[in-house]
């Protein structure tokens, strides 16, 4: 298998599409399932057979997030002719409206009784032909259509989740189709390693796990290591609560996850690689590893990939469930079969990471960009995002919001424009109080910094962070002590025990919340509260700890008032002995 | 060598030394719990934070390798301050027992925070583990005093090859426990007892130590283990004349601050009554020799008698003098006798190659036989 062979497979995939006068997709990516995707895609498949029109008629694609989760499941009918249709809470009785709708209902219910279908029995097929005969009719479609010129989308910029709701993830062919490992094919033919690492380095691209560091550097590093064998790592355990935009990405785009990991460990001479998922990714952990298979029978991944001198392997490790095996020395202590507890740094893992050999450790949508930026190159990346941070950053947008689901926007967006553009603004009369971003080693932004861009430094500025890309919005309703206690506890769980601060220290910082918020408080509380938070940030060995504090941090910077509401006065200084 | 100013002193440090390596080397007391010179780095404890120039955060110096032209300052106003505030969690997680603790004066989590002015927690002190373990007949785990630094462990997994303990569950739950929660006799354990040599504090404590008296109270004797020909250093404890615990110290020649079971566990046979502390003659041959004026016949039943409870009627005690003189001339007369291969020389595998090696030398050149063995071929 060589590159050309691998365009074939694209072209044909693309003429077997194009014979479609429709294609009907299905999102089955977590969000929606949970919100009853499983049965809507069964509906439909089993509605279209029902249905007896020629084979070219209609096609049905199991495909991934198409964004505005909070509207799941989503159903969207795609003609050839560009004419396109959302629909949003597809639920089975919709499913069907949809399909009477689009589809014509053909042949005879005779015929169907003598036939053994093979997606459903003769009883089932003449049943659904019934419903929809008595769905044609009905009215009220319209209201489950959604716009796709709403701010939501328009603002939106779509690099990493780009073929992500046209694609089926479970088909190579369907990525190929949609220019899948050209950047692979591009970089073995034309670059060399320093080259590529060069490439990235101009292209900005900063790590999409929270901490920021420059992408390429962090690939100069290990590639300029004299030591062998060197590994690149997939960080894919997320575990911020609320996001999820590593699972939509390993789940409905894996390849472009797999053609990024490899392009890395070309461009830094690594010869094997692990995506570490985290067990609760069932469905993550099914597709990457069937891409992993897929990859292989296509050569992409193996001995002497796509024909070349080149050599690369990658497998699956599975997260156990610990929220610290997500910081990079605790996830190598893990992927080596030990307890995921971090290590000390220096040395960092590119000197001396997974069995103490030079060590890559991307996150998910960091390697998701690379085949972007090979595509279109370093320039077209950077002139995308502020002055320092460059490119797109996906966020799960959650909380009290009118839309709720997985955007990509161009890094350096305001708050403003994410919230009440893109989110729709806060439902109900209530009024915007806080942006949380980074998940529980985040901080809360109040409504005074709306304005501000959202990139890596100003949100540190504000005392918080990039973080991963969890985004929670709260309204005028939330009390922000009992906000920061939610994190707290969060974290105070997530602990790993390894370094006190982090171990004692979030312990006491949570009795200290309790202790404020049941009104037991006195002044000095939150002077003590404070220092003690100060202390965690300063002193913990990793980033779970030095960012633990960050909600009680910034809540106690721009929601004092709350605090100081409900805390007593200082007690009088006693004279006697205490 | 690589060359950096640590509180205004010009260091040479090795390439690849760490900061805390260099200032030990250069008798600068940095505060550590987690740290010991023989494992590896863990940084867990965060005692041994250190300013470098340069850096907004103070970097622990356990892991942080010197670098050439590093200013490094390890003690300061700011530096104390956030120790205390460290040891302050500590504290509030570890009853401060010192009046009636076994390892009070040795304890170093007590060392610290006598040093940095701590008497009580300023927080709410809670327990986070109050586990009490004594399911070998070797050591106690109390884990109230647990600060899990995780030196015994490293130790165990590191020099010891044994991993039988790990933490377990995790955050301010987890403590150190074998696989599955089981009885340490299940567990891999060897009981060599290095966990409690290396262990800050009291929570693990052999179990002859416990109530036999405190830090000062005990004299402390240097020795060579028996057991074996490596030769290893033991530190005993003695208290009135009897043993209350065996240990190692880190200047030991042979084998630093690790021994082996044995030597740790196994020397209650010092105050055995059983133990021999003479030579003994057979009274028989005493008589032939003119030791003793009381005639003794071997019984025929038993010759040497050594299963005889009245095995001391059976040999009397003679000084070391008397037996070599013994010995050498019964040697000397049987080689006359019989030839030199009519003796052969038995050497054991716990004394030491000089000795062994003296003695076959004797045995070839003295007595002028080949027949020399040992018992370890077995």
């Amino acid at each position: 298998m060589n590159s050309q062979n691998l365009e074939e497979i694209g072209k044909k995939e693309n003429n077997r599409q194009k014979q479609y006068k429709r294609r009907i997709f299905c999102c089955t990516s977590t969000a929606c399932l949970s919100a009853g995707a499983g049965q809507t895609f069964s509906t439909v498949n089993q509605s279209v057979s029902a249905c007896k029109c020629a084979e070219n008629e209609a096609e049905v694609v199991q495909t991934g997030c198409m964004g505005l989760c909070s509207r799941g499941p989503m159903v969207r009918v795609d003609y050839r002719d560009g004419e396109s249709t959302l629909y949003g809470n597809v639920s089975p009785e919709i499913a069907q409206l949809i399909i009477a709708h689009h589809l014509p209902i053909e042949g005879k219910d005779s015929e169907i009784e003598r036939s053994s279908g093979d997606v459903a029995s003769p009883h089932d097929m003449l049943h659904f032909r019934a419903s929809l005969r008595e769905a044609r009719g009905k009215k009220g479609l319209e209201k489950y259509i959604i716009p796709t010129d709403l701010p939501f989308y328009s603002k939106q910029v779509k690099v990493v989740l780009n073929e992500i709701g046209q694609i089926n993830p479970n088909k190579i062919e369907d990525y190929l189709a949609h220019g899948g490992y050209k950047a692979l094919t591009y970089v073995l033919e034309n670059l060399t390693p320093e080259e590529i690492c060069d490439e990235i380095l101009h292209s900005g691209l900063r790590g999409r796990g929270g901490a920021g560091y420059p992408t390429g550097q962090k690939w100069h590093f290990v590639r300029q290591e004299d030591s062998r064998p060197k590994f690149v790592i997939v960080n894919g355990d997320e575990g911020d609560p609320g996001a999820y935009m590593d699972r939509t990405v390993m789940e409905d785009n894996p390849h472009r996850v797999l053609e990024g990991m490899i392009i890395c460990a070309y461009a830094v001479g690594a010869t094997n690689g692990y995506l570490y998922i985290r067990g609760e990714y069932p469905i993550a952990i099914d597709r990457v590893k069937n891409a992993i298979l897929a990859a292989r029978r296509h050569r992409i991944l193996g001995n002497s990939v796509l024909g070349t001198d080149f050599s690369f392997n990658a497998e699956v490790r599975i997260g156990a469930g610990a929220f610290v095996c997500g910081e990079e020395t605790a996830l190598i202590n893990s992927v080596e079969g030990k307890r995921g507890m971090p290590r000390i740094r220096p040395p960092y893992p590119s000197k001396s990471g997974l069995w103490k050999a030079p060590t890559v450790i991307n996150n998910v949508e960091t390697m998701a960009n690379i085949p972007s930026i090979i595509n279109r190159g370093a320039s077209w990346f950077a002139s995308i995002g502020t002055e320092k941070s460059k490119g797109t950053k996906v966020f799960a947008l959650a909380g009290q919001l009118r839309n709720t689901g997985l955007i990509e926007v161009p890094i350096g967006i305001t708050l403003r424009d994410i919230v009440f553009e893109i989110g729709g603004g806060i439902p109900g009369d209530r009024d915007f109080k806080a942006a949380q971003t980074g998940g529980p080693s985040g901080g809360c932004i109040p409504s005074e910094f709306l304005d501000s861009p959202v990139d890596y430094e100003s949100l540190t500025r504000l005392g918080s962070i990039m973080g991963s890309g969890g985004l929670v919005i709260i309204d005028d309703s939330t009390g922000m002590p009992g906000f920061a206690r939610f994190f707290m506890d969060f974290c105070m769980d997530e602990s790993c025990g390894k370094c006190v601060p982090c171990r004692i220290g979030t312990v006491q910082i949570r009795s200290l919340l309790d202790k404020i918020i049941s009104g037991k408080g006195v002044a000095e509380d939150l002077v003590k509260l404070e220092n003690l938070c100060k202390l965690v940030k300063n002193t913990s060995l990793c980033g779970l700890g030095q960012s633990a504090p960050n909600p009680v941090l910034s809540t106690l910077r721009y929601f004092n008032h709350e605090y100081q509401a409900i805390v007593q006065p200082s007690l009088p200084v006693s004279s006697g002995n205490d | 060598m690589v060359e950096l100013i640590i509180n205004g002193k010009e260091i040479l440090a090795k390439p690849g030394q760490t900061i805390m390596e260099a200032a030990l080397a250069n008798n600068i007391d940095i505060p550590r719990l987690c740290f010991h010179p023989e494992l590896m780095v863990s940084g867990g404890c965060r005692l041994c934070i250190v300013d470098v120039q340069g850096r907004p955060n103070p970097t622990p110096s356990c892991g942080l390798a010197c670098e050439n032209g590093m200013v490094i300052e390890t003690h300061n106003s700011k530096l104390f301050d956030l120790r205390r505030d460290i040891l302050d969690l500590f504290i509030s997680d570890h009853p401060l027992n010192c009046v009636t603790c076994e390892k009070s004066g040795a304890c170093q989590l007590q060392k610290y925070a006598y040093e940095h002015d701590i008497h009580k927690t300023s927080y709410e002190f809670k327990i986070s583990k109050p586990i009490y373990q004594d399911d070998n007949p070797f050591f106690i785990r109390d884990h109230q005093y647990c600060i899990l630094c995780g030196r015994c462990v490293r130790v165990c997994d590191e020099i010891v090859g044994a991993s039988a303990i790990d933490f377990a569950r995790r955050g301010f739950e987890s403590y150190i426990a074998t696989p599955f929660d089981d009885a340490m006799v299940d567990s891999t354990c060897v009981f060599c007892g290095n966990c409690i040599q290396v262990c800050p504090t009291a929570a693990l404590m052999p179990v002859s130590r416990k109530g036999k008296g405190r830090e000062w109270e005990l004299d402390r004797v240097k020795t060579i283990c028996g057991y074996c020909g490596v030769g290893c250093q033991i530190e005993y404890a003695i208290r009135n004349g009897n043993i209350i615990y065996a240990q190692s110290s880190p200047d030991a020649p042979v084998n630093g601050e690790f021994l082996c079971t044995k030597g740790r566990f196994g020397w209650d046979f010092s105050t055995s009554p059983d133990r021999l502390t003479t030579p003994l003659v057979r009274r028989d041959l005493a008589f032939e020799l003119g030791l003793t004026s009381e005639a003794w016949q071997l019984p025929l039943d038993s010759p040497l008698a050594i299963r005889n409870p009245k095995v001391e009627e059976s040999f009397i005690p003679v000084d070391w003098e008397t037996a070599f003189e013994v010995v050498s001339e019964k040697l000397a007369s049987t080689v006359k006798l019989y030839g030199p291969d009519s003796v052969m020389g038995l050497a054991s595998a716990r004394c030491t190659n000089e000795d062994n090696y003296l003695f076959q030398k004797f045995m070839r050149v003295g007595i002028g036989t080949n027949n020399i063995d040992h018992c370890a071929r077995l």
